[in-house]
């Protein structure tokens, strides 16, 4: 028997614009509906998906609407002057009736079973938390939202939020100052699971604060634009790679990717963002030293070298297996 | 090698919508069926709605089902606690008052297309999962036979079985059609967060004896495509259609309607529904007595594998690249245990 060519891919399919709502300063909602309206893929609190913007522009954005809907899905965007196109994009092409290509769903920021939760948000970090509220109060959960933005104007779905009476606490900074974190987390219980989004510096001080006391695996938090990350000095390494599945052995030299090299040697292989903040192209590792760049993997699951990003990790050891 | 995201787990998520039945063995007789979630008794009311209780009473380890309807209520056969259909106890014999927080757990019933869909997780969470639609099962234009088999493996391996219809030739050649025989073309393999697609198009080859006799131009050389889906850990359904250049020219729907009864055994309610021969009993009988034999193969070569888990061990085991689907169904079973709390949310190797 010759070899059977197999592809693995993402569902992706054209969506149409049903809505576009401004909820907040620079902020607006489009709602997302099949055109034919067929159901659309399950999901679960914390997915995301893909809008394929055209001319190679890919900006991931958190489902904000609810699972049990499968006609719509809803995603928020902040309009970000010094951003890369992408919302710029959303913000002055898409209206009412626009077509727009969208990849996934896809989840990196599981919501876990949990009697209790501190929900912290940051602006448009609101968005993979509102699902997520809603599943906290059908299981009858105990929890809570801290949510810090610029202005009271500038902070989206407030209205929405309103329902949920004083499990919702709103820090507006103009107003209240930012997020006081030391009393929010409070003491470290072994009940609850935080988790946490926003902009960097508050996903960075969060973990701070969790470092001290709180169990691993109970902080949640997910990364909208990646972590910086520094080159080693003395430049990239080539190393071997070897497929353990797929029976082959390749090199990545000093200037290519993993992902890319995999990709030329006619391997399938899912990916989607090339900057290791998307999650998609995880790789499970069998031996080698991985050299982590991602902004996915949190610190004991980079430790514990069982996966990699493979668009922009490399490896430190001379050898790097993948089960692949 | 297999890494340990993509290990092999008996573990059973419950937070899934599970077929307990089909709707018409369902009346006003109790049903006792065994769960992943303890035993469950199942009934109609008046009113024709399914109840689905904890089927033990809360007083005695006695089962209701082994008692007696009263309207919508159940009375327990061996004290005479009454439940009503939400799980209440709403009176005892011997005493004026009800004992304070006697219950018995209710659990969110759905009942669509022939099948009564349970949930046996948080009831809560119920509301935030679909259930599947499969309108062949009862849909004008389809008939449908179909049994059900006790099987002692893992829901798991049937689903990984069902991923891999190049195993068909193996477990039953004399049902495998011809396509099957030759090199397997390109599978595609789409996936999303929660499902796995595949799809595969064999090229024109004869159909199989049983279908040529069934479909009106038989006698062409016709192209086959494969759909597989896997839609949750209760459910996979394949599509196979025979297609000419103007569209499809017969079409069969393979519902395996997988309900776990522990970690090492499940209920399949197995339907074979067909666009073709319709009306036509002949037909249906050859069809149940076929695919009979062809799921009791099934059954018998995963009860093989199970034995060899129990024995020796889920590993190790070597994959291939046809192997993807069935690898992404056990990640997505892997996340949704970690999303409840069973396993770690990414699972570690033991060394």
């Amino acid at each position: 028997m010759t070899e059977t060519r197999t592809t693995l891919r993402e569902h992706e399919g054209d969506l149409v614009v049903e809505a576009v709502d401004h909820v907040a300063e620079d902020v607006v909602a489009l709602t997302l509906v099949d055109p034919d309206g067929d159901a659309l893929p399950p999901w679960t609190p914390g997915a995301h998906v893909d809008l394929l913007l055209g001319d190679g522009l890919v900006r991931q954005y958190s489902l904000c609407s609810d699972p049990a809907d499968s006609r719509v899905i809803r995603v928020g965007v902040l309009r970000a002057p010094d951003g890369r196109g992408g919302s710029a994009y959303v913000h002055e092409q898409l209206t009412v009736g626009s077509t727009v290509r969208v990849r996934g769903p896809r989840n990196h920021f599981s919501f876990v079973a949990s009697p209790r939760y501190v929900f912290v948000a940051g602006g448009i970090g609101i968005t993979p938390l509102l699902p997520m509220m809603a599943e906290a109060e059908a299981a009858g959960a105990d929890w809570h939202l801290w949510y810090g933005g610029r202005t009271r104007s500038s902070m989206a779905f407030v209205d929405e939020l309103a329902a949920y009476g004083d499990r919702v606490t709103l820090v507006p900074q103009d107003e209240s100052g930012i997020l006081d974190l030391g009393a929010i987390l409070g003491a470290p219980r072994a009940d609850t699971l935080v988790y946490v989004c926003g902009p960097e510096g508050l996903l960075t001080a969060v973990e701070a604060t969790c470092e001290s006391g709180w169990a691993p695996g109970s902080l949640h938090l997910e990364r909208f634009a990646a972590k910086e990350t520094e080159a080693p000095a003395g430049g990239e390494r080539s190393f071997e790679l070897v497929l353990a599945s797929s029976g082959v052995t390749l090199t990545v030299p000093p200037d290519r990717s993993v992902f890319d090299v995999i990709q030329d040697a006619g391997i399938s292989v899912l990916g989607s963002c090339h900057e290791g903040i998307c999650g998609t192209c995880e790789q499970l590792v069998l031996e080698g030293e991985v050299d982590h760049r991602d902004s996915v993997l949190n610190e004991a699951e980079q430790a514990a070298n069982d996966a990699m990003m493979v668009c922009v990790s490399r490896c430190r050891s001379d050898r790097l297996v993948l089960d692949l | 090698m297999t890494s340990p995201r993509r290990a092999f787990s008996s573990a059973v998520p419950s937070d899934c919508w599970y077929a307990l039945s089909p709707s018409d063995a369902v009346g006003r007789d109790l049903l006792a069926v065994r769960t992943v979630a303890g035993p469950v008794v199942l009934y109609r009311t008046e009113a024709d709605a399914v109840v689905a209780l904890e089927d033990r009473c809360a007083h005695r380890p006695y089962p209701l089902s082994a008692g007696s309807l009263d309207g919508d209520a159940v009375r327990c056969g061996l004290c005479g606690f009454v439940y009503d259909a939400g799980g209440q106890c709403i009176s005892v014999p011997t005493q004026p008052r009800v004992p304070f927080g006697a219950s018995v757990a209710a659990y969110p019933v759905d009942e669509r297309d022939g099948v009564v869909w349970v949930w046996l997780g948080e009831p809560g969470r119920a509301r935030l999962h679909r259930v599947p639609d499969l309108p062949w099962l009862t849909g004008p234009g389809w008939a449908t036979v179909g049994a059900t088999e006790e099987v002692a493996a893992g829901f798991l391996l049937l689903h990984e079985n069902f991923a891999d219809v190049t195993q068909v030739p193996f477990v039953a050649p004399e049902i495998a059609p011809a396509v099957l025989e030759g090199t397997p073309p390109p599978l595609d393999v789409v996936v999303t967060e929660t499902t796995v697609e595949l799809h595969r198009r064999f090229p024109p080859a004869p159909m199989p004896a049983w279908q040529a006799g069934l479909v009106d131009g038989s006698h062409r050389d016709l192209a086959t495509v494969q759909a597989g889906f896997f839609v949750s850990p209760a459910l996979w359904v394949d599509h196979w259609d025979v297609v000419a250049e103007d569209g499809p020219v017969a079409r069969l729907r393979f519902t395996h309607l997988i309900t776990p009864v522990d970690e090492g055994r499940s209920r399949l309610h197995w339907r074979v529904s067909r666009d073709f021969a319709l009306g036509d009993a002949a037909a249906d009988t050859q069809m149940r007595e076929l695919f009979a034999d062809y799921y009791a193969r099934v059954r018998i070569a995963m009860e093989l594998t199970q034995a060899v888990i129990d024995t020796d061990g889920p590993g190790p085991e070597v994959n291939v690249g046809a192997d993807v689907a069935g690898l992404r169904v056990r990640e997505i079973v892997l996340a949704m245990l970690a999303d409840e709390g069973v396993v770690p949310l990414r699972t570690r190797p033991t060394t």
